[in-house]
Order: structure tokens, then C-alpha cells, then sequence
């Protein structure tokens, strides 16, 4: 009978297949895009790498280093997406729900209009700040939650709204002053925009978040039973408190990393976990490697979208993942629930 | 695998206002069945947090098997008590082996998966409550007396000797509710379960349980039928043999309502009647 129970070995299988399938996506991808470019010729060039070989240069510098930051970012915001989503035993929430958001967009909104010229390990200010912004911002929400109650959701919550509300206005009012070309780069910044990167910054990037996915994957068992109830999951022994905390700090953490590399894409963080979930069901174990993996992979096509779509111009690759995500997901709603229900 | 629950001089009050229990006293031996009934606002659910040491008491003990239940971890103590708490569908659409399958959280192997044994103690919990047939079914597809089925599972498969129910029977219809205490009776008598259940039926309390405790809102005075004896007003609750502590003299005065009662064969029952009754109108006009 238990045989429906997802065992290690078919969850094996099913991650490397899709990790298989990221990577051939993020190859193609990267092949995809104005210039045209082979990768045999562009291989020829890693062997011979004698005179400059233009294909060479444009896979591995240009395209190479934006493929791999919207894998990033993506992974990062469907593992925050599907914590946050448990934590909050809401279905509607996202890693921007507790004033994230907002918190790395006044960061960057202040960053980009005083006009910084410094950096800081090779990063902008525009990226230090927004990291800044994001961390304090989910202190101040989660301090506010605990004064109303351990498992009162509803305050975390409340707080996360109007902490949002609140900066959202600032980030207005700071723009409303702002002068044509701040306002340009904050606007791009707002709505999730995508660069290339040094290879240095992706691999602290990257490293950051596998481990807060990792993290999390050690999670999950307690995030299963804590996502159905907390009140049940102490009486089963589980440290609930405890686990809430390292999930919600692990989710912020990964969520800042991500935002401050790309500004705020949207979209990726409540879709991907819920396109996962009603494919292969609410099991945290499996929901987690997965919907970082198609949260990856989401985020590289659509980030290919944005830079191919209108070219030579680039949109910002919020506007790519609403526009692709938000069908796509409704698509893969009525679908399932139909089946659920010729189940019953 | 038995274990007894001994209450002494426990009282309560939330965050420093009425107290709600007040120096109650009371045990359950190992391997038996006490209904705790009483009207709203009496302290049951309470009772049960601070049993489950979700609450700790402002004053006095609660142990298990003589020992102090809040010198324990959450670990531990979920090692001795399970807990089905009143029944909801969750946010999300975990199926009911996953549902059951989480009572085994805590012995999880270091990558996160149920070993053989887990495995064993679901399909053991699953088949002693008939709902192995909807084992790979969503929860929320299920009928409220299927799903309380399902939290009696879970509540097995953590495999504790006591268990904490907390009025498993409401919103069940008459046949689920008697499927429910049958369910309760067999894990009791044949895996040898320590239960404690919260209850608003009087009558399935009395046809099913060992003993009962019949608890009073502390707020409330006495409402008196038959002239108060002294004890009964000092004391917040009665404890004793299910059937004398439910007899109809004390649900009368505890409950403030009056109605018929009687007895068929061995088996005690109270029915209530509201002012308003079809009867109750009848004998008024007379």
C-alpha cells in the first residue's frame, strides 16, 4: 500500500533527470540569441584559442555568464517560494510576501538616485544596498510577527503588507523626484533585470545559494509536517520553533543574494512551486530539488525571451516571467484539477 | 507499552487573568479510557494542552508514569503522548499515506527518509483504521469520517501509549460517531492505549468510556436542580466511574439543562429538552 510514498531512489532519478534537462535548456539558451553563433565554432576556439574567434568570446563572456545568473536567481527564488509558502501554510505567498521586496528596492532606489560610485568586492552599490535593504527589512517584519504570537501567521503576515506599503510609497516618492536616467535604472531595477556578471560573482552567487537550497532540503521532513500544522508537528516532536526560524532565515538569506544579483523578478517565486506541486504533490523532499531546478530553468528561458524577443533592445525579465509564467500556470491549474476530480 | 497520567493540584489561568482550572486532581491508569465532558468554556481543551505539555500549569504536576512530564523534550514526550487535535483540511493536498507518514518525522534517517520500520508502523496504523483503501487518496477528498480515521492513523503511527483526542467525534454523523468510539475501544483494549477524549456526547461517553471527568466553567456558578451538596460547590469538576459521573442528576446541574433519562439494558442515556420543545410546549399546556 505504502508504495505511493516517495521513495529516495525515485526522487534521485527525478532530480538528475531534470538537472539533465536544466542543463541542456541553459546550453541552448545560451547558443540562442542576436548574433549568431555555432558551437562547434565556438568550441574550435577553446582548442586553438589562437587568434580571436568571435563565437568563442560571445558564448563564454556574454552569453555563458547571463545563462547561468538566471539559473541562479531562479533556483534561489523557487527554494525561498516553496519555504515560505510552508512556513506560512498559504499557497499565496512568495519570497517577497515578507516586505523583501520592497525593503531591497528602497535600498537600491537610494543607491541608484545618491549615485554611488564605489564598489565593494566587485559588487555596485545599487547591488549592496538592495542586499542591505532585504535583510533588514525581513528582521524588522519577522520582530514585528513574534510580538504577536509564535504561530499567529496572520501578524507575520500583516506585518510583511504593510512594511511593503510602506516602503513602496518611499521607493514613489523617491522616484517622483528622480532625475530621466536614475529613473530609467531604478525602473529596469524594479521589474528584474538581468547582466553579465563576473564569473567571480556567480560562483559566490551560486555558492550561496546551493547551500541555502541544501539547507533547506534538510528541512523538509519538519516543513511537511509544520506546513500541515505546527500545533500537530510539536506534539510529533518536532523542534517547530526552531525549524521555523533556520527555514526563514535560510529563504530570506537566499531571496536577498537573489535580488540584490538581479532586482526584483517576479513571478518566479509563486509559480514555479505551485506548477511543481500540482505535478508531483506537496512532499517537501521532492518539492524543494525540483522546483529549484524548474525555477532555474523557468528564469533562463524567460530571460532568453527578454534579451532575444525585442533585440537589439532588452526588456526586463519580470515583464518575460508574468507574461510566459501567468499563462502557462493557468494552463497547468485547470489541467490538474480536472484529473484530481475524475479521480475522486 | 502502557503508560498512566496522574494530575495533582493542577491549575490554570491564561496570561494572568481568570483562572480557567483550578486545583484539579485526578489519574488515569495505564490501559484505560477517560472522557473529559463538561460545556464550553470549562477547561477542556485546556486540560488536554497542559497533558500534552503544549501548556505548562501555573501550579502543580502533570506526569506520566510518575515521572514529570515537563522535565522532557518535544522529542521525548512525543515518544508517550499523541494528540489528534479537531479536524481541518490542510493548505495543501498531502495524501494520506504522506499524512499518516508524519507522525515519523523525529526517526527519520540522516537524508530525510522513513526507514522500514516507519514504514511498517504506517501500514500497521493504516489498516487498524480501514483507511489503507484511500492511502494514495488527497486528504480533502475524503469524508469527515474517513479524515478522523486518517488523524487516529497518524496519532498510531507515532506509536505512543497514551493518546489525547480532542472531540473526535463532531461533524460526524451517527454511524461515523459510533465507528469512532468502536475505532477508540479496539485501540484501547487491544494495543493496551491509555486514551483520553474530549467529548460533548454524554451518552457515548457512558457506553464506552472506564471513567469521566465532568468539568464546570470556574466563572459559573452552579446551577442547581436538586439542592447543592457542599463538595459538589466547592469543586470545579466530579470524577469517577463514567456511568455515576454522567448520571443525569450531575449533566443537569453542570450543563444547566433538563431532560429525560433513563437506562435500557446496561446502557445509560440523557436526552436534553430545550424550553421550547414539541413535549416540553405539550406539557406546558396542560
Amino acid at each position: 500500500m505504502v508504495q505511493q510514498l516517495l521513495s529516495p531512489r525515485i526522487l534521485l532519478v527525478r532530480v538528475v533527470a531534470a538537472a539533465v534537462v536544466l542543463v541542456v535548456v541553459m546550453l541552448l539558451c545560451a547558443l540562442a540569441g542576436t548574433e549568431n553563433i555555432s558551437l562547434k565554432t565556438a568550441l574550435a576556439g577553446v582548442h586553438e584559442g589562437s587568434s580571436t574567434n568571435p563565437d568563442y568570446e560571445i558564448l563564454v563572456h556574454i552569453r555563458v555568464p547571463r545563462v547561468i545568473l538566471a539559473a541562479i536567481v531562479g533556483a534561489a527564488l523557487a527554494a525561498a517560494g516553496v519555504a515560505l509558502q510552508a512556513l506560512l501554510r498559504n499557497p499565496l505567498a512568495d519570497p517577497y510576501i515578507l516586505g523583501i521586496s520592497s525593503g531591497a528596492g528602497l535600498g537600491a532606489t537610494l543607491a541608484i538616485i545618491g549615485g554611488f560610485s564605489w564598489t565593494l568586492w566587485g559588487r555596485s552599490p545599487v547591488a549592496i544596498f538592495a542586499f542591505a535593504g532585504a535583510i533588514g527589512t525581513v528582521g524588522l517584519v519577522w520582530g514585528i510577527g513574534r510580538i504577536t504570537g509564535k504561530f499567529h501567521v496572520t501578524g507575520l503576515l500583516l506585518a510583511g503588507v504593510v512594511v511593503n506599503a510602506f516602503f513602496s510609497a518611499i521607493i514613489m516618492f523617491l522616484i517622483s523626484v528622480a532625475k530621466g536616467q536614475q529613473l530609467h535604472a531604478t525602473m529596469f531595477w524594479l521589474m528584474g533585470n538581468m547582466a553579465e556578471e563576473d564569473f567571480l560573482v556567480l560562483w559566490i552567487g551560486a555558492g550561496c545559494v546551493a547551500a541555502g537550497v541544501v539547507s533547506l532540503y534538510f528541512l523538509a521532513p519538519q516543513l511537511n509536517a509544520i506546513s500541515f500544522n505546527p500545533e500537530d508537528a510539536k506534539s510529533m516532536g518536532i523542534h517547530v520553533e526552531r525549524v521555523q526560524l533556520l527555514a526563514f532565515i535560510v529563504s530570506a538569506f537566499v531571496t536577498a543574494v537573489a535580488v540584490s544579483l538581479s532586482g526584483l523578478v517576479g513571478f518566479v517565486g509563486l509559480v514555479v512551486p505551485h506548477a511543481v506541486r500540482l505535478v508531483l504533490g506537496p512532499d517537501h523532499r521532492q518539492l524543494l530539488p525540483i522546483s529549484s531546478i524548474c525555477g532555474a530553468m523557468f528564469l533562463v528561458i524567460a530571460d532568453t525571451v527578454a534579451r532575444v524577443i525585442v533585440a537589439p533592445a532588452q526588456l526586463p525579465v519580470g515583464v518575460v516571467t508574468a507574461i510566459i509564467g501567468g499563462p502557462f500556470f493557468l494552463i497547468l491549474l485547470i489541467r490538474y484539477n480536472r484529473k484530481v476530480s475524475w479521480l475522486r | 507499552m502502557t503508560a498512566s497520567v496522574q494530575v495533582q493540584n493542577v491549575s490554570f489561568a491564561y496570561h494572568r487573568g481568570q483562572p480557567v482550572l483550578k486545583d484539579i486532581s485526578f489519574a488515569v491508569a495505564a490501559g484505560r479510557f477517560l472522557a473529559i465532558v463538561g460545556p464550553n468554556g470549562a477547561g477542556k481543551s485546556t486540560l488536554i494542552n497542559l497533558i500534552a505539555a503544549s501548556l505548562a500549569p501555573q501550579s502543580g504536576t502533570i506526569s506520566i508514569d510518575g515521572i514529570n512530564a515537563r522535565s522532557w523534550g518535544a522529542t521525548e514526550l512525543a515518544r508517550k503522548i499523541a494528540v489528534v487535535r479537531q479536524g481541518f483540511v490542510p493548505a495543501f493536498g498531502f495524501s494520506v499515506a504522506e499524512t499518516v507518514l508524519m507522525a515519523r518525522t523525529v526517526y527519520y534517517g540522516p537524508l530525510g527518509f522513513e526507514s522500514k520500520i516507519d514504514r511498517q508502523c504506517v501500514a500497521e496504523a493504516l489498516e487498524m483504521t480501514t483507511t489503507t483503501e484511500f492511502a494514495s487518496r488527497p486528504l480533502a477528498s475524503l469524508s469527515g469520517g474517513e479524515r478522523q480515521r486518517v488523524f487516529i492513523a497518524r496519532a498510531l503511527a507515532q506509536d505512543t501509549p497514551i493518546l489525547l483526542m480532542d472531540e473526535p467525534t463532531t461533524f460526524l454523523d451517527l454511524k461515523h460517531q459510533v465507528g469512532v468510539y468502536d475505532l477508540l475501544k479496539t485501540i484501547q483494549v487491544n494495543k493496551l492505549r491509555t486514551i483520553i477524549a474530549i467529548t460533548q456526547d454524554v451518552n457515548l461517553a457512558a457506553q464506552y468510556c472506564d471513567e469521566a471527568i465532568l468539568l464546570r466553567p470556574l466563572s459559573r456558578p452552579l446551577v442547581s436542580t436538586k439542592g447543592n451538596d457542599a463538595d459538589a460547590d466547592r469543586c470545579q469538576y466530579r470524577i469517577g466511574p463514567a456511568c455515576e459521573v454522567l448520571a443525569a442528576a450531575h449533566i443537569e446541574e453542570t450543563f444547566g439543562v433538563s431532560g429525560f433519562s433513563g437506562r435500557i439494558g446496561k446502557e445509560q442515556f440523557f436526552i436534553p429538552l430545550g424550553r421550547m420543545a414539541k413535549d416540553a410546549i405539550r406539557a406546558a399546556d396542560r
